[in-house]
């Protein structure tokens, strides 16, 4: 049988069923072009590409402007939207680098932070729901047909959504700085759900763009960690509009992730009982606090792509080993799991070439016998 | 006998989150006169040890003991006025440095570290988000306090907190403050790498390793 190319093997995975080899991929975004990245490739590492197939327009005579502004001492991008209902703004950082490499990310590949959220007051709710009222959504499968034809068989393309309404509020409009999206919960629980449903009502749209795309995956925004999503929060806000936005995307034959990279040991039970076909970015302990294998026994009809942790990395090439072969040892005999090299940061040469080591010899079913060897391969 | 029922609408309305009814009592009671400390003390801290109890319990999640931490703020807020400026308690506490470490704009957990510190007496100097090296090290120099807790969010940032306690030992601080690091993606192995004195595993273990801490502090003075 001719080996599998990387897109294949990602696929065949992701449709749960058994690729020749494991497969892992590392994020375009969190790539470094080079002799180490080129050579992981050669030696089976995919590329994850994840690029939105829609673009919006605001109407209404909303206009936004920005500018450079001091505050606090620091260089920000201040965005201000003026809209019949009054005015909202935001300031955003900015790192060194951005918009000169990978889009926003900076030299550090860190992407801009808000350091003031559109949503500060009360009185802020309403003018971002009108914004959202008057929000359309446009089909734009270039940069998706652009992504395929570059990469051909070396990965998969991902359509990019935005976070999902509720966490659009936490994490985009009012922010977790200060656990200022709770307390905003607790005090103004009408202005919070108003918004939130007028959200989730436009985002309909949205989601039978991303079904129509001809990306084979779609990414449904999120970050979903269970300590500060708390299974209230789970069952109430997001387990309803994975619901409908799966509708859509099944309908279509489209798989669906959600990025989990956080703690979901507390709502693993609520995760399992969602129509999401991919766990994407569920880390591993010491970072998470669900063991992959696991979660593989728990999510019998869902597929995990595993993301490597970071901490694990700060300890070097040595450590990435150890854990990597402990992490195949825990997955026996390998099915329904992709690993994706890093979902947060660059990965050091170093670090991405051990990986790749112990990944490119990984072949499927995995045994114990074959790990073994693997190890004592590595020395 | 009216002092009492203040002291435990206080407390009740930190256990149930409910803003109206902690604001109300603590302006009627220093309206009644009641000792501010008390009503502090006796009212708002036990009921703030309630919520941390239900969050340890799982009866509670982490959104309320947020929550509960800014009901007592907002009370708080209206009790500090009627704190006479010599009130000598304040200067008895132990003192905690709290700080994100540059480059990381994240908070959450920090902040909770704080709120519960506050609960247990210390005195919390917040040093907020994104905070330098020297920043850090200018703090503990002032402000000499027998904890500094550096918290990160992004495995970016983790190794600031390396760079802070070098920074540390490099002006001479290191041995007279204890490091405590914390953060989703920080692990054992990295603490003890970096040369911490303890990682915190959540907030509510944290706190306890900086009270046993304290303790043990007092007792050698």
């Amino acid at each position: 049988m001719a080996e599998m190319t990387r897109y294949e093997r990602i696929m065949t995975a992701s449709h749960k069923k058994l690729a020749d080899k494991m497969p892992f991929f590392h994020y375009w975004r969190h790539s470094q072009v080079g002799w180490a990245e080129r050579e992981c490739r050669n030696r089976g590492m995919g590329m994850g590409w994840v690029r939105p197939p829609y673009i919006q327009k605001i109407h209404g005579g909303v206009e936004m402007t920005e500018k450079q502004v001091v505050s606090s001492g620091t260089n920000v991008l201040r965005r201000t939207y003026t809209t019949p209902v009054g005015s909202i703004w935001c300031d955003e950082k900015r790192g060194r680098g951005t918009e000169q490499w990978h889009a926003l990310r900076s030299w550090d590949d860190i992407s801009p932070w808000q350091t003031q959220r559109l949503i500060k007051t009360p009185e802020d709710y309403k003018v971002l729901k009108y914004m959202v009222e008057n929000t359309e959504y446009i089909a734009d499968y270039y940069p998706i047909e652009q992504a395929m034809d570059w990469l051909g068989d070396d990965g998969v393309v991902i359509d990019a959504l935005p976070h999902s309404p509720m966490q659009m509020l936490m994490i985009d409009w009012i922010g977790s700085e200060g656990g200022r999206f709770y307390i905003h919960h607790a005090k103004y629980p009408d202005l919070v759900e108003e918004l939130y449903e007028a959200t989730s009502k436009n985002r309909q749209a949205m989601y039978e763009i991303a079904a129509k795309s001809p990306a084979p995956v779609t990414a449904c925004g999120d970050n979903i960690d269970g300590v500060l999503v708390n299974p209230r929060l789970f069952e109430k806000y997001f387990m309803p509009e994975y619901e409908k936005e799966a509708k859509v995307l099944h309908e279509h034959g489209k798989l669906m992730y959600v990025h989990m990279d956080g703690r979901i040991n507390n709502i693993k039970h609520l995760v399992a009982k969602t129509p999401i076909d991919i766990i994407e970015a569920l880390h591993a302990p010491p970072m998470g606090d669900l063991p992959i294998g696991e979660a593989l026994s728990l999510f019998k009809d869902k597929v995990i792509w595993t993301g490597y942790p970071g901490s694990v990395y700060t300890l070097g090439p040595e450590a990435v080993k150890t854990h990597a072969l402990n992490l195949l040892r825990d997955v026996i005999p390998g099915e329904r799991l992709v690993f994706q090299v890093s979902t947060e940061n660059i990965v050091s040469n170093k670090n991405m070439r051990m990986l790749t080591s112990v990944l490119e010899n990984a072949t499927l079913p995995l045994t114990m016998d074959k790990i073994d060897e693997i190890e004592r391969s590595l020395g | 006998m009216v002092g009492e029922n203040y002291l435990a609408i206080l407390k009740q309305g930190i256990i149930n989150l409910d803003f109206d009814a902690v604001k109300k009592a603590a302006q009627d009671a220093m309206d009644a006169g009641m000792d501010p400390s008390t009503a502090i003390t006796e009212g708002m801290v036990p009921g703030m040890a309630i919520v941390g109890d239900k969050f340890e319990s799982g009866e509670y999640f982490l959104s309320e003991l947020v929550v509960a931490g800014e009901v007592m703020r907002e009370g708080v807020e209206i009790i500090n006025p009627y704190i006479k400026s010599d009130d000598s308690s304040k200067s008895e506490k132990v003192k905690a440095v709290l700080a994100s470490v540059e480059g990381d704009n994240h908070d959450l957990g920090k902040n909770i570290v704080g709120t519960l510190l506050g609960v247990q007496g210390f005195e919390v100097i917040d040093l907020g988000m994104d905070v330098t090296a020297d920043v850090i090290v200018d703090a503990v120099r002032k402000h000499k306090p027998a904890v500094l807790g550096l918290s990160a969010l992004l495995t970016m940032t983790m190794p600031k907190m390396g760079d802070v306690i070098e920074a540390l030992k490099a002006a001479g601080l290191r041995d007279k403050v204890k490091v405590i690091v914390g953060g989703t993606p920080v692990t054992d192995e990295f603490a003890e790498s970096i040369g911490a004195d303890h990682h915190a595993a959540n907030a509510l273990e944290g706190v306890q390793k900086c009270t046993e801490w304290a303790k043990a502090e007092e007792r050698r003075n």
